[in-house]
C-alpha cells in the first residue's frame, strides 16, 4: 500500500538553533550533498593548480613509439588486445599521440571548466537582464523578446550551436559564443517568471508611490530578489554546459585536435573504443564526475533555500 | 467489543485522554495532551480555542488522517463503539468513506482543480460500488430530491427500485443514481441549478458556492458525524451568515453530528448546541452554550468572553490576555495556562487539572473546581 | 475561449516562428558565407569560369549583369544579388518541395537534398521515438513511485538514476555500453549486442539470416513488422537496443526529477487531504487526484525533451554507426553543404514547434483554468 504524506502541524521555534537543527535534517536527508560539494570544489581547485600538478607543456610531445598503450600493472583489461609498451609507467594509459591520458584529462579540465563558467556567466548576464525587462515592460517589448526567445528554443542546443561553428569558425571562443546562445533562452524564462510574481508584490507599488523610476526599481530592487532560482540553474548548468561542449569538441568541433580537452580526448578515443577502450572511458568519467558534483552541489542549495520545501 | 446500534447510545463519539506527539527536526511537539471529549446524538459541538491549540489536529486524529511524523501516544477514540485508533489502514478508509466526514476551511485549495465538481460528489458514491449499493438496500442514503433524477421522474426512480431489489443494477444505471443522489444533496444545500454545477470546474464557482458542494460532498453518505473545520472562515461575512444558517437548516433534516471547530465565539453562540474550549492541546471547559457564555468558569474561558469587543462600552481599554500561546515543544509543567493565568495559585505549576463536571453538563479543568 | 480557437493561435504563433527561424538560418547560413559556397553542390572539376558564372546566376545569387565569374567571387556590388531577392527565391522553392542538390550519398544513391534527407530520416525518427517511448515508460512510474515513497529505498534508487542520467555524457555511456555488451559479455563467441548498425546480423543474440523486408518506411523495426518478417525484426531491434538506452538516458534523468518534485508537491495539496477523508482508496486517490495535477507541469518540458531527443540523436549516431540524419549532419557540416543543413535545421524545427503546439492543447484540455 503506497503511502501518502501530508502537510505537518508542528509548532517551532524560530531562531538560530531552529535552523542548526533544520540545516542538519537537511544534510541528513541529502548526504550527497557533500559529495557533490567536494567534487565542485575539488574539480575547481585541479583547474587553477593543473599547471603545477603536470607540465603544461607535455602536450605538445607526441611520442608515437607509446601510443594507445597500457603499461599500469594495476589493471588488467582483459579481453582486450592491449599493446604492453616499454617506457615511464602511464598511471591512465596513453592516447593516440602517445601522451598520458591523465595528464591530458588535468590539463583539459581547466579548460572545459573555464569555457563552462564564461558560458553560464554570459548566459545569466543576457538572460537575467533580458528577462527582467520583458517581464517588467510588458507589452509589445514583452512578445518581441518572448518570440525572439521562441525561434531559439525552436532548434535543440546542439544543432544550433554546430551551424553557429559551422559558419563562424573552429575556435574555442566561437565555442563559447555558440554554447552561450543556445542557453540564454532558459534564464530569460525564468527570469522572467521570477519578475511576473516579483512585481505583483505590494513593495514595488509603494517603490513607485515614493517616485522611483522603473529603471532603478527593476535593477536594485526586483532583480536582486529574484535572483535566488537563477543562481541555482547556474550551478546546475555548469555540469549541463560542460556536457555540451565536450559533446560538440567530441563531434569534431575544435581548433586541434591535439589540445587536451576532455571532448577532445574522447573523440580521439571513439576510434580505438575496442582496442584502446581506456581514452574514451576515463575522459568520459571525469566529465561524469564533474557534472555529477555540480548537480549534487545545485541541487543542495535549492532544497536548501527553496522556501516552498521549507518546512 | 459489543457492538451496539448507535442509535441507542447517547454519544456518537468518545475521545478519551487522547496524547498526540509531532516528531520534528526541532524537537518533539506535544501537540494534544489527554483530550477527553464527547459528542453526543444529533447535536452540533463547537470546539474552540486560538490557533495552535489543536483543534485541527483533534480532527485529524479523529479521521485517521494525521501526518507521517505524528505519532499516538495513548488514548482512544470510539466512534459507534468501536475504537478507531486500533482499527486497520483499510478499516479506517471504511469509516471515512461511511461515518466519517470532513469540511475544510478553504473550499478553493481543497477542492480539485481540474476535476468537475460533481465527480468530486459522485466518487465518494461509486468508488466502491458494493457498498454503494448496499447503502442504497439498507436504505441509509436518504430520500432522493424531486426532480434530481431529471424529467421522466416518476416511472424512473420506479424502475430504479425495482431493478435494485432484484440485484440488476448495471455500472451505467449505478452512475445515474450516484448522479442523482449527488445532484439531490447540492439542491438540499441550495445551490441553484444543481445540474449545470455537476458539470462545472471549482474556479468556476463563487466562494459560497464552493464551500455548499464541499458540504454537499460531506453529507452525501449520511455520515454519523462530521468534522468542520473552520468553514465559514474563509469567506465573507454574509456568505458565512448563509452557511451557518444552511448548517442549522440541514441539523433539523439530517440525523448527523458535528464538530464545529472554529476560532469565533459568535460563530458558536449562532450555531451549537454544546461547546468545548480548548487551549494548548487540553480540553478545558465543556459546556451547553447557554450556560458557558452565561456562566464560564474556566479563567481563560472568562478571558476569552472578556475580550469580546463590546459595542455598549466604547471608549473603554479593550481587555485581553496577558502572554502568549506557549510552545508545545517544551510546555508549561502542570496546567498549561498557568503563565498567563490571573488567578494561578501554587499547584497549578506543579500538577494537571482533570476535567470535572461542577455542575450538570459543565465539566472544567481547572484546581479552582478542584480536581 | 474555446479550444479550437486556442488552437489556431498556437497554429499561427508556430508558422510564424518557423518562418522567422528561416530568415536566422538563411542569414546565417547565405548571408555571413562567401557566395561561392552556395555552389559547392554543383560544381564540377570540369566547368570553366563561364559555366560557373552560369550556374550561380541560375542558382540566383549572382545577377545577370555580372560580367565575371572573378568578378562575382571577389563579390563586386554588381554581381551580388540582394539578399532579401535571394531568400524570396529560395522561399518559393523550398515552399515547392525544392530544397536543391547536395553533396551527401543518399541510401538510394539519389542527389536530391529532399531524397537523401528523407532516406534517411526513419532511422532517425525510428531512434527519436524508441528513445521517448523509454522516456515516458521509465521515468514517470519512476517519479511516482519516488514521490509516494519518499526518502526511502525506491526514492533512493530513482534519485539516483535521474540524477546520474542528467549528469552522464552520452558519447561515454554508449562507448560503455558498447564494451560492456559487444566486448566483455559475449555469447556464442560473439559479443551480446550488436556494436554499431542500424540492423545486425553477428551478435549473439541476433539471427543471421534475417531476409528481406518491404521496404515501407524506411525505419527497419517497424519495416520488420508491416512485412512480417519477425527475424528482420528481432534483428533490427536488438540493433536499436543500445543506442535508445544510450539516447533516453539524459531526458529519463530530466523527466524523472520533475514527475517526482511536481508529484511531491501535488501529494502535499490540500485536496489530496480532502479525498483521503472522503474514503478513497488511496490508489484513486494518487491515480484520479494526484496524476493529473502533478503531470501538467511535466508535459510543458516535451519540447524540450524532444529537443533533447533530437539533438542527442546526432551523438548518438555517430557513437553507434546508424545511418540516419544526424550522421549526415555532422559531414555536411564539413563539407558545407547548405542545402542539407537548412533542411536538417527546419526540419527538425518544424518537428519540436509542432511538438509543443500538441502538447499546449494537451495542457489545455487537462487543465481547464487556462482557457478562460
Amino acid at each position: 500500500m503506497t503511502e501518502l504524506k501530508e502537510t505537518e502541524v508542528p509548532k517551532q521555534k524560530s531562531g538560530s538553533v531552529a535552523d542548526v537543527k533544520y540545516a542538519f535534517h537537511l544534510l541528513k536527508e541529502n548526504p550527497l550533498v557533500i559529495f557533490g560539494f567536494i567534487i565542485s570544489v575539488g574539480s575547481m581547485l585541479v583547474a587553477v593548480f593543473a599547471g603545477f600538478i603536470v607540465d603544461p607543456n607535455t602536450w605538445k610531445h607526441v611520442d608515437l613509439s607509446m601510443r594507445l598503450c597500457w603499461n599500469n600493472p594495476t589493471f588488467n583489461w582483459g579481453i582486450v588486445n592491449v599493446f604492453n609498451c616499454a617506457g615511464p609507467v602511464y598511471a591512465l594509459g596513453t592516447d593516440s599521440y602517445g601522451r598520458g591520458v591523465l595528464e591530458m584529462i588535468i590539463l583539459g579540465i581547466p579548460l572545459d571548466l573555464q569555457i563552462a563558467l564564461e558560458v553560464v556567466a554570459s548566459a545569466v548576464f543576457v538572460g537575467v537582464v533580458f528577462g527582467g525587462v520583458a517581464a517588467y515592460a510588458g507589452g509589445v517589448l514583452e512578445e518581441i523578446i518572448l518570440r525572439i526567445t521562441d525561434i531559439f528554443l525552436a532548434i535543440p542546443g546542439i544543432l544550433l550551436a554546430i551551424v553557429l561553428l559551422v559558419i563562424l569558425g573552429r575556435s574555442f571562443n566561437i565555442l563559447t559564443l555558440a554554447v552561450a546562445i543556445t542557453w540564454w533562452p532558459t534564464y530569460l524564462r525564468l527570469m522572467r517568471s521570477q519578475v511576473l510574481s516579483e512585481k505583483e508584490k505590494p513593495y514595488v507599488e509603494s517603490l513607485r508611490a515614493m517616485g522611483a523610476g522603473p529603471s532603478r526599481i527593476l535593477f536594485r530592487h526586483v532583480i536582486p530578489n529574484s535572483i535566488y532560482p537563477i543562481f541555482v540553474q547556474a550551478t546546475l548548468d555548469i555540469g549541463g554546459v560542460i556536457l555540451t561542449v565536450s559533446a560538440l569538441t567530441f563531434l569534431g568541433f575544435t581548433p586541434s585536435p591535439l589540445i587536451p580537452e576532455l571532448g577532445n580526448l574522447a573523440n580521439d578515443g571513439i576510434r580505438y573504443l575496442f582496442t584502446a577502450p581506456w581514452l574514451i572511458l576515463f575522459s568520459g568519467l571525469t566529465i561524469l564526475i564533474i557534472s555529477l558534483g555540480f548537480n549534487l552541489l545545485g541541487d543542495g542549495i535549492r532544497d536548501v533555500f527553496d522556501p516552498r520545501l521549507r518546512r | 467489543m459489543l457492538r451496539t446500534s448507535f442509535q441507542s447510545q447517547k454519544e456518537v463519539l468518545s475521545i478519551r485522554n487522547l496524547n498526540v506527539r509531532f516528531h520534528t527536526y526541532a524537537g518533539d511537539v506535544k501537540a494534544l495532551d489527554g483530550v477527553t471529549l464527547s459528542v453526543r446524538n444529533g447535536e452540533i459541538l463547537g470546539l474552540v480555542g486560538e490557533s495552535g491549540c489543536g483543534k485541527s489536529v483533534t480532527s485529524l486524529a479523529i479521521a485517521g488522517l494525521l501526518p507521517q511524523n505524528a505519532e499516538v501516544v495513548s488514548g482512544e477514540v470510539v466512534l459507534g463503539g468501536t475504537d478507531l485508533l486500533k482499527m486497520k489502514k483499510t478499516d479506517m478508509r471504511l469509516a471515512r468513506l461511511r461515518d466519517i466526514a470532513m469540511v475544510f476551511q478553504d473550499p478553493m485549495t481543497y477542492l480539485n482543480p481540474v476535476l468537475p465538481v460533481g465527480l468530486q460528489i459522485t466518487e465518494i458514491l461509486t468508488d466502491d460500488p458494493r457498498l454503494f449499493v448496499q447503502a442504497l438496500i439498507d436504505n441509509r442514503l436518504g430520500q432522493l430530491h424531486q426532480g434530481s433524477l431529471g424529467k421522466v421522474e416518476e416511472q424512473e426512480r420506479k424502475r430504479l427500485e425495482s431493478q435494485l431489489n432484484e440485484g440488476r443494477l448495471s455500472k451505467q444505471e449505478l452512475n445515474r443514481l450516484a448522479k442523482a443522489y449527488a445532484t439531490s444533496m447540492l439542491k438540499l444545500v441550495r445551490l441553484p441549478e444543481p445540474e449545470r454545477v455537476f458539470k462545472m470546474y471549482p474556479f468556476e464557482l463563487s466562494g459560497g458556492m464552493r464551500q455548499r458542494a464541499m458540504i454537499a460532498m460531506a453529507l452525501v453518505r449520511r455520515p454519523k458525524l462530521i468534522l468542520a473545520d473552520e468553514i465559514s472562515t474563509a469567506l465573507d461575512v454574509t456568505v458565512q451568515a448563509q452557511i451557518l444558517k444552511l448548517l442549522t437548516e440541514l441539523k433539523e433534516k439530517i440525523d448527523t453530528s458535528v464538530i464545529l471547530i472554529t476560532h469565533d465565539l459568535a460563530v458558536v453562540a449562532e450555531v451549537c448546541d454544546r461547546v468545548a474550549v480548548m487551549y494548548a492541546g487540553n480540553i478545558i471547559e465543556v459546556a451547553e452554550v447557554e450556560e458557558l457564555f452565561r456562566n464560564p468558569l474556566h479563567p481563560y474561558t472568562k478571558g476569552l468572553l472578556g475580550s469580546i469587543p463590546n459595542p455598549d462600552a466604547a471608549g473603554q481599554e479593550l481587555k485581553s490576555i496577558k502572554g502568549s500561546v506557549p510552545d508545545l515543544i517544551y510546555p508549561p509543567n502542570g496546567c498549561r495556562f498557568h503563565p498567563r493565568c490571573p488567578e494561578k495559585f501554587d499547584n497549578c505549576s506543579k500538577q494537571k487539572p482533570r476535567l470535572l463536571e461542577v455542575n450538570p453538563g459543565h465539566f472544567v479543568s481547572c484546581f479552582i473546581f478542584g480536581g | 475561449m474555446r479550444l479550437y480557437e486556442y488552437a489556431i493561435r498556437r497554429l499561427v504563433l508556430m508558422v510564424f516562428v518557423l518562418f522567422m527561424l528561416s530568415l536566422v538560418i538563411f542569414y546565417l547560413t547565405r548571408g555571413l558565407l562567401p557566395p561561392t559556397s552556395a555552389l559547392a553542390s554543383y560544381i564540377t572539376p570540369r566547368m570553366n569560369d563561364t559555366a560557373k558564372l552560369t550556374l550561380a546566376q541560375s542558382l540566383g545569387v549572382a545577377t545577370s549583369s555580372c560580367p565575371s565569374f572573378n568578378d562575382f567571387t571577389r563579390e563586386m556590388p554588381e554581381c551580388i544579388v540582394p539578399l532579401w531577392e535571394q531568400y524570396f527565391l529560395w522561399l518559393k522553392n523550398v515552399l515547392s518541395g525544392n530544397w536543391g542538390y547536395t553533396l551527401l550519398p543518399g541510401i538510394t544513391g539519389t542527389e536530391t537534398t529532399w531524397d537523401v534527407f528523407f532516406s534517411r530520416f526513419p532511422y532517425t525518427a525510428e531512434l527519436a521515438i524508441a528513445g521517448a517511448a523509454l522516456t515516458i515508460l521509465i521515468a514517470i512510474p519512476f517519479g511516482i513511485v519516488s514521490a509516494t515513497h519518499n526518502n526511502k529505498f525506491p526514492d533512493h534508487v530513482s534519485r539516483v538514476i535521474s540524477l546520474g542520467g542528467y549528469s552522464v555524457p552520452q558519447f561515454w555511456f554508449g562507448a560503455l555500453a558498447q564494451i560492456l555488451f559487444v566486448l566483455y559479455i559475449r555469447v556464442n563467441g560473439l559479443g551480446f549486442l550488436p556494436a554499431n548498425g542500424a540492423l545486425a546480423t553477428n551478435c549473439g543474440i541476433c539471427i543471421s539470416n534475417p531476409g528481406q523486408v518491404f521496404a515501407l518506411t524506411g525505419a527497419p523495426v517497424l519495416d520488420g513488422i508491416l512485412s512480417g518478417n519477425l527475424a528482420y525484426f528481432w534483428d533490427a531491434l536488438v540493433a536499436l537496443a543500445l543506442p535508445s538506452v544510450t539516447l533516453a538516458i539524459t531526458s529519463i534523468g530530466a523527466l524523472t526529477r520533475i514527475v517526482r518534485s511536481s508529484m511531491m508537491e501535488v501529494l502535499r495539496q490540500d485536496y489530496i487531504l480532502l479525498a483521503r477523508s472522503k474514503g478513497l482508496k488511496d490508489r484513486v486517490v494518487i491515480y484520479r487526484h494526484a496524476l493529473r495535477n502533478a503531470l501538467l507541469p511535466a508535459i510543458t518540458i516535451s519540447g524540450l525533451l524532444t529537443a533533447l531527443l533530437l539533438g542527442g540523436a546526432i551523438v548518438i549516431e555517430i557513437v553507434f554507426s546508424l545511418p540516419g540524419v544526424g550522421n549526415a549532419s555532422l559531414v555536411a557540416a564539413n563539407v558545407l553543404d547548405i542545402n542539407y543543413l537548412e533542411l536538417y535545421v527546419l526540419v527538425t524545427a518544424l518537428i519540436i514547434v509542432a511538438t509543443n503546439l500538441v502538447v499546449d492543447l494537451l495542457y489545455a484540455k487537462m487543465d481547464p483554468r487556462i482557457r478562460y
